[in-house]
Order: C-alpha cells, then sequence, then structure tokens
C-alpha cells in the first residue's frame, strides 16, 4: 500500500461496546479489496468517484473504518449504499475520529453474512480535459478533427482498471496513478466541412490602418457545425485547446495556429479563432455629419436635433481566393438606418452586422447613412 | 544525428502499466531518416517533423521517449503513419509522475515489421525575420531591393541537413511553447489554471532575441560562405506565406543563417513627402512609395514585415551613402509599400495663418453668444530644395466636422476631402521650386453648427 492512500478497514465489535464506544481506530483488520471503481467526469469541474467493496459483516454492529490520508477526498461527500441486502443491513451511525483523514460508520448486520457496499466521494485534484488537433485541407474547406481525452490524476490516490464514465459515450477500464497524465485518443471524424469567416469590428478595430506603422490583423475563424448533416452532432463538443494544421499540398503540414474551443452544443457551430489576416485591410471613414430637424427652448438654447452620419468602410481583399468578412458597426443613441449600399442585420440596440463577399483581389465599399434622432447637447 | 541533447532517447519494448522499471528488450529508436524544420517569427515556435522508422508487432506497443533538456512541448507530439494510414495509431501518452522528461507511449498497430513513421512536435529556441536592403538610384527614380531571411537556431539541439521552412504571418497562440517545455505536468494540474495571457503571443522573448543576435555576427560570416544562391519556394498557404529553402540546411545549436529570399532590381519608385501636423509635428517626412506588383519587378510574395536599410547609389563608381533604416509592415500582393525615411529637412510646408475674424454671431434670449463663425485665411509655403522633381502631399486636420473650404483659384495639385475632418493637397513640384497652397477655412462654433 502506499503512502497516500484510501484505506478501509472493518472491525467486528459487535454488541459489547455499542453506547461508550473509544475510537481507538485499529489498523487494517481484513481490507476488503476495491471492486468496481467508476469514475464519472460527466461534471465539468467535480469528480465522482465510485467504488464497491465487499465487506464481511458479523451479526450486530460492525465498525468500518474507512480514511483517506493525503487524498484529496471530500468528507462531507461521502456516501455509503448497501447494495445487497439494504432491506436489513443499516448504516447506523457515521463517527469522525478527531484529527484525522478517516470516518468509522457502525452497520447493522442482523446475521454474520458478506455484503457489497457502495462508496462515493468526490475527489477533488483529479479531472479531464479535452484538446483537439485538427487538419484542414488545402481549400479550407474541410478538416479531419482529432479529439483527446487528458486525465491528471493528482488526487493523492492511485487508480487500478477504474471504470471512467463521461456524460457520453462507452465508458473505458484506465489505470492512472498519483501523478499521472494520461493523454488518450478520444474521437476521430474525418472531413467535416468547414467555413472561413473574416471579422472587422468597428468598435475595436483602428480605422485607417496605413497611418499606422504595423499591420492591422483582421480575424479570421473557422466554423465547424455540430450537427449530423456533418456527421457530428451526436453529443456536445467540450471546449478546450485546439491546435489547428493545414496540409500543405507537399506531403507535409503547417501549423495554423490554437484556440480555447467553447463548449458547443449538438446544432451549434463551433467556432475557432485561427490568426490574423494582414492580407484583408479595412478602412473606415465618416465622411458626413449634419445636425437636423433643431428644436430650441424659450431661452433659444439647442434642447434636441438629429444628427445626420454617412459612413464608408473600404474593404480590399489582397487574397487569390474570394473572403467573406463580417462587418460589426457600433450603433449609439436612437439610431435609424436610412440607406446601405449592402443588406445588413441588426444584432441588436447597439450594433448592427454586414456580411460582404468580397472577391478575390478587389476592393468593396460599403456605405451606410443613418440618423441618430432626439440627441441633447452635452 | 549529433545531438548535443538527447531528444529522443527512444526505448521500445513492453512495459508493465505500473512498473517503470520493467523495461525489457530495449531497443534503441532509430536514426532520423528526414527531418524538417517549420519556423514562425511571430512567436517563438518551430513545427518539427521527423521521419523514422519504427519496428512495430501486430498489436499493442508500448515506447518511451524523452525529452529532457530541450525546449520541446511534450502536449505537442504527435505520431502518424502516412503510408499506413488507420492501421498505426497513437492511443495513449502517459506521463508518469515524479518523472521529468519522459513518457510512455502506446500504440496500436495493425501492421507487424518496420513502419516508417512521422513524429512531429513543437520547440521552441529557433527563430526566423525578414529584412532587406534597398538601393535608390542616383535620380531616385529606381531601387534595388533585396530581400533575405535570417534564422538563428538557440534550441539547444543541433539540425543536421533538415528541410527548413519558414512562415510568413502572425500565428494566435494561447501558451508560449518555451511555458509549456518547462511545465512541470505536461498539461497543468486540476484546479489550479496556469496563468494563461490572454489574446496574443506574438513574439519571441526579449532574452531569447538578445540571446539570438548576441551571437549573429560570427554565425553571419560563417553561414553566408554556405548559403550560395540558393532558392527558395514561395507559396501562400490560409492567412500564411510558407518560404521552403531549397535542399536541406544544417544548423548547429547556437548558429544562424542568412539566406537571400528574393532581388530585384530595378524596381521603380515614387518619391512622396509628407506634411501632417498632427501626425508628424512641423516637418516634412520623406517617403519612398512603389507597388509590390509586377509592374514594380516585384509582386510574386507578400513581403514579411522586417527592417530595411535604405542606400542612396551616388553615381558611376557605385560608392553609396546610408540613406536609414525604416521597419516596413508586412505587405500583401498588389499593395503598395509606403517607406517612412524620416524628417526631410530640404523639402519644407509651412502654413501661415494670415487672417482670423469671426462673424454670424449668434445670442440667446438673455443676450450671451450662443454661437459664431470662425474665418481663416492660410498660406501654406512650400519649398523644394532638391534637385530632383518630388510629390508632396499636405494634410490639414479640423477640430470638428463642421466647416467650410474654399480653395484659392490659383492653387495647384489636387485637393481631396478624406473624412469629416480632414482633407488632403497633392502637388508635384519642380526641382529646387517653390509654391503656395491658399484657402479660407469657415469653422462653424457654437449654435452655428445647428444653421446650415
Amino acid at each position: 500500500m502506499k503512502r497516500s492512500t484510501i484505506t478501509l478497514a472493518l472491525i467486528f465489535i459487535g454488541m459489547l461496546c455499542q453506547s461508550s464506544l473509544v475510537y481507538a481506530r485499529i489498523k487494517l483488520v481484513a481490507l476488503p479489496e476495491r471492486e468496481n471503481t467508476v469514475v464519472s467526469l460527466d461534471h465539468p469541474t467535480v469528480t465522482l468517484v465510485e467504488e464497491e467493496r465487499t465487506l464481511t459483516l458479523q451479526k450486530g454492529i460492525n465498525q468500518v473504518d474507512f480514511s483517506w490520508k493525503g487524498v484529496h477526498v471530500d468528507p462531507d461527500s461521502i456516501r455509503l449504499a448497501v447494495l445487497e441486502h439494504a432491506d436489513n443491513v443499516k448504516l447506523i451511525n457515521v463517527n469522525y475520529p478527531p484529527n484525522a483523514q478517516a470516518l468509522v460508520w457502525d452497520i447493522y448486520s442482523p446475521a454474520a453474512q458478506q455484503e457489497r457496499v457502495r462508496i462515493s466521494y468526490l475527489l477533488a485534484n483529479i479531472d479531464r480535459v479535452v484538446s483537439y488537433e485538427t487538419v484542414v485541407n488545402n481549400d479550407e474547406t474541410h478538416l479531419d478533427l482529432g479529439s483527446y481525452l487528458v486525465l491528471r490524476n493528482f488526487s493523492g490516490e492511485s487508480l487500478t482498471h477504474a471504470s471512467f464514465r463521461l456524460d457520453y459515450g462507452e465508458a473505458f477500464e484506465k489505470s492512472i496513478r498519483d501523478g499521472e497524465t494520461k493523454r488518450m485518443l478520444f474521437f476521430e471524424a474525418p472531413r467535416l466541412s468547414i467555413q472561413k469567416r473574416f471579422t472587422f469590428d468597428a468598435a475595436i478595430q483602428p480605422w485607417d490602418p496605413s497611418k499606422l506603422s504595423t499591420n492591422v490583423g483582421i480575424p479570421v475563424h473557422y466554423e465547424i457545425p455540430n450537427n449530423t448533416a456533418n456527421s457530428l452532432g451526436k453529443h456536445a463538443l467540450w471546449g478546450g485547446k485546439v491546435r489547428l494544421f493545414q496540409q500543405d499540398g507537399h506531403g507535409s503540414t503547417i501549423f495554423l495556429g490554437e484556440d480555447n474551443a467553447m463548449y458547443t452544443p449538438m446544432g451549434q457551430n463551433m467556432k475557432l479563432h485561427v490568426g490574423n489576416s494582414r492580407d484583408l485591410v479595412v478602412t473606415q471613414r465618416k465622411l458626413q455629419e449634419k445636425h437636423t430637424n433643431v428644436r430650441r427652448n424659450k431661452k433659444n438654447r439647442v434642447i434636441l436635433y438629429d444628427s445626420l452620419e454617412h459612413m464608408q468602410v473600404e474593404i480590399e481583399n489582397f487574397k487569390d481566393k474570394n473572403a467573406t468578412i463580417t462587418v460589426l458597426e457600433p450603433m449609439s443613441g436612437e439610431w435609424k438606418i436610412i440607406k446601405t449600399s449592402h443588406s445588413y442585420k441588426r444584432k441588436n440596440a447597439k450594433q448592427i452586422e454586414f456580411t460582404i463577399e468580397v472577391p478575390a483581389k478587389d476592393k468593396i465599399t460599403l456605405i451606410y447613412h443613418y440618423v441618430r434622432e432626439n440627441v441633447r447637447p452635452s | 544525428m549529433h545531438t548535443r541533447s538527447s531528444l529522443f532517447a527512444l526505448i521500445l519494448g513492453l512495459i508493465a502499466p505500473f512498473t517503470a522499471a520493467g523495461k525489457v528488450d530495449l531497443v534503441m529508436l532509430p536514426e532520423r531518416d528526414r527531418v524538417q524544420l517549420t519556423i514562425y517569427n511571430s512567436a517563438d515556435l518551430t513545427l518539427v517533423r521527423e521521419e523514422r522508422t519504427l519496428t512495430l508487432k501486430k498489436g499493442i506497443n508500448r515506447l518511451e521517449f524523452g525529452w529532457e533538456n530541450t525546449l520541446i512541448d511534450p502536449t505537442s507530439v504527435q505520431l502518424r503513419a502516412p503510408q499506413h494510414a488507420g492501421r498505426v495509431r497513437l492511443l495513449e501518452v502517459a506521463f508518469p509522475p515524479k518523472v521529468k522528461g519522459s513518457a510512455i507511449w502506446t500504440i496500436e498497430s495493425d501492421v507487424d515489421g518496420p513502419i516508417p513513421v512521422e513524429i512531429s512536435f513543437f520547440t521552441s529556441g529557433i527563430s526566423w525575420r525578414a529584412f532587406y536592403m534597398g538601393t535608390l538610384s542616383p535620380d531616385e527614380q529606381m531601387m534595388k531591393l533585396q530581400g533575405y531571411v535570417r534564422i538563428q537556431n538557440q534550441s539547444g539541439e543541433d539540425y543536421q541537413n533538415a528541410e527548413t521552412r519558414v512562415i510568413v504571418g502572425k500565428i494566435h497562440l494561447l501558451d508560449e511553447i518555451a511555458k509549456l517545455a518547462r511545465r512541470e505536468a505536461p498539461y497543468g494540474k486540476p484546479g489550479y489554471p496556469e496563468p494563461r495571457g490572454r489574446g496574443l503571443l506574438t513574439n519571441a522573448s526579449d532574452e531569447l532575441k538578445r540571446k539570438a543576435y548576441s551571437q549573429m555576427a560570427v554565425a553571419e560570416g560563417a553561414a553566408d560562405l554556405a548559403a550560395a544562391a540558393k532558392s527558395i519556394v514561395k507559396e501562400g498557404l490560409s492567412e500564411y506565406f510558407l518560404y521552403t529553402i531549397e535542399g536541406t540546411e544544417s544548423i548547429p545549436n547556437g548558429w544562424g543563417k542568412r539566406l537571400p529570399s528574393f532581388e530585384a532590381d530595378n524596381v521603380p519608385v515614387e518619391n512622396l513627402y509628407r506634411y501632417e501636423e498632427e501626425r508628424y509635428g512641423q516637418v516634412t517626412r520623406r517617403l519612398v512609395y512603389f507597388m509590390n506588383d509586377e509592374e514594380h519587378d516585384l509582386g510574386a510574395e507578400p513581403l514579411p514585415d522586417g527592417k530595411m536599410k535604405i542606400f542612396h547609389a551616388l553615381g558611376q563608381d557605385a560608392y553609396l551613402s546610408y540613406a536609414g533604416q525604416v521597419y516596413t509592415k508586412y505587405v500583401p500582393i498588389k499593395e503598395e509599400v509606403e517607406l517612412d525615411l524620416g524628417i526631410a529637412p530640404d523639402v519644407e510646408a509651412e502654413p501661415i495663418l494670415m487672417e482670423e475674424h469671426s462673424e454670424n454671431y449668434t445670442f440667446n434670449n438673455k443676450g450671451n453668444i450662443t454661437g459664431l463663425d470662425r474665418i481663416q485665411r492660410w498660406d501654406i509655403k512650400l519649398e523644394n530644395n532638391r534637385s530632383i522633381p518630388i510629390r508632396l502631399e499636405v494634410w490639414r486636420n479640423f477640430p470638428h466636422a463642421f466647416w467650410k473650404l474654399d480653395n484659392d483659384p490659383t492653387n495647384k495639385g489636387a485637393y481631396e476631402k478624406v473624412d469629416i475632418d480632414s482633407v488632403k493637397y497633392v502637388l508635384e513640384l519642380q526641382p529646387n521650386s517653390t509654391a503656395r497652397l491658399t484657402y479660407t477655412l469657415t469653422l462653424y462654433e457654437g449654435d452655428r453648427q445647428y444653421k446650415r
């Protein structure tokens, strides 16, 4: 037995000293072997361990000592379930000895018999993370997705032949020592359809890149639909680190970048930010601001007006492929669009969105005119 | 393969899951058949791919690999068998407790015998950068442009006969590879999230750069001899450009290499001078313009960002004068390149306020002023004291969007309203000449902004 481990000791005490028990914990009388250990990793942050042991009970009250020295068990989470004779084998009492990471169960049995029990507890510092490796094809239309499950066990306890249960898929058997990390191939999904998108957010990015001494990158991301049409969609995709590679057309790959994927429910898109494009250049200018519909108070002071504003967004595509760019424009106050060169979508009260297809080696000029109504002079 | 610090002391054999000592059938990993380096410059990152021949048996095989004293990110290690796709799988990588720099692979193989495999991983410590030399012709109408690639190896590992590629582009990373290489637990520990820089990690650490550059002088001289006219193949991939250097390169640890990337002998350039007080102060800047396209003897590839040293050829005897160093941004194909060579003392622009008055006052009911028009007459004195013709841009920015500008009919050149509060004049000036721009600016203040 290792220094830090969970131990279970069974002490027969019988009918003798029921009331005035002194919990001098007798060590390891007859240690029942751990059977059927199930580790549930379906909760995103907390790991539940359930293990079964066969106790050899005497008639009367039996004391079972459960200790977890050096193991990160949450004492309040420990449960004991009687599996075979639940109607007459009863857990009578739970006692916590002083200054020890342990507890003592008083279990009543009407007869000398073997009894299987299941002990459940929350174990800290053991968890799983998911990581992904993807290879995008040369045209950036498809990718091969590989998912890895990484078990990290720093709980203080080594688990031998434990069954690991996730929130979907089959449980699998694995041994993992304390202090060990294991990366396992989880699933592979070849040739998933993807879409490549560029995003310009006028609230975040500079408007005139030509006046800056460094390049302004236009963020690029891929969208992977987690649906059955895309041979996924059987379960949610866990969040985790994604590393993206691309086939280089010469039998090798290049590394495109990495991102932290968010948890993606079925039917939704996994969005992966790949990097920033310097081959798309966006220049935004305000071309007009005019105050109209001016209203004054009795003192002849302006108290309300409307502001007519014209905006121009130039998108240059220096790539030899078409690019689909999402242009996000912040809107303030009580705005109304008067005219746009391209159709737009109202995202919310403070933002509109254009989706623009810019042909290869070409330039698109997006124009939108709007009025901000009922502006009060500051 | 001579490695300074054994990168892969690989042992092949059967290892019982819980007995690290039970390594039997020790088989040294065979030599690398081929190694390929893909080096990034926006982050301290190199993708290494090596080919080796592993002798596997059908079923489950276990291998131990080590990466101690290297700068390898253990979470990035992958194994593939391209010739037996789907039939050789790296099922599990176990990082045993209390053992640093070592892991045990579980490989499932449907094939018996020697199998060529590809092992790939990320390392840090190898960097590259682009730099340029530009030589202007005596009349400054043409420029010879030479691009170079400099590679530096500080990875702790010697790379011999490596197929070398460099990536132009800005990569998005969550973690620094050098940090991952030093982590106690390769994937971190539960409950203690590794400090993670949100956003972009873009540059190799300064320390690493300093270290790399300190050895540059020695390495550069030596490497130059070896790099005799190798060609570099360039191609676009996603948002990157991939430069593949012809043949293979040997780059021992601590050494660098300089390779010519391209050379364009006759790039027609435009000399442009710009005056914009808000951006540069009360000075004129000298800029050199050209397009990254075929008409300018370029356009085959984007130009990576890097430093450019500009020289000026003085005449037939080919003496040079050094004009200065500029940092150039990344330039996509067909985009304009703007090189800012700094302050130009021999071209002057001086805006002079000649007259100012106000009118059209508005008042409220108490009789206080609520608005007015400010009328300014400006003369901009322009001087080209150079012996070559130049183009000059003068930018004027106004405090707000409510103004009117009347140009004097004698003004030469082009006038353009750029946006709500800025305008631009562009003029051609003959050698050793002066010119003048005159305009009247009406600025509407206060209530007058609502009156038009």
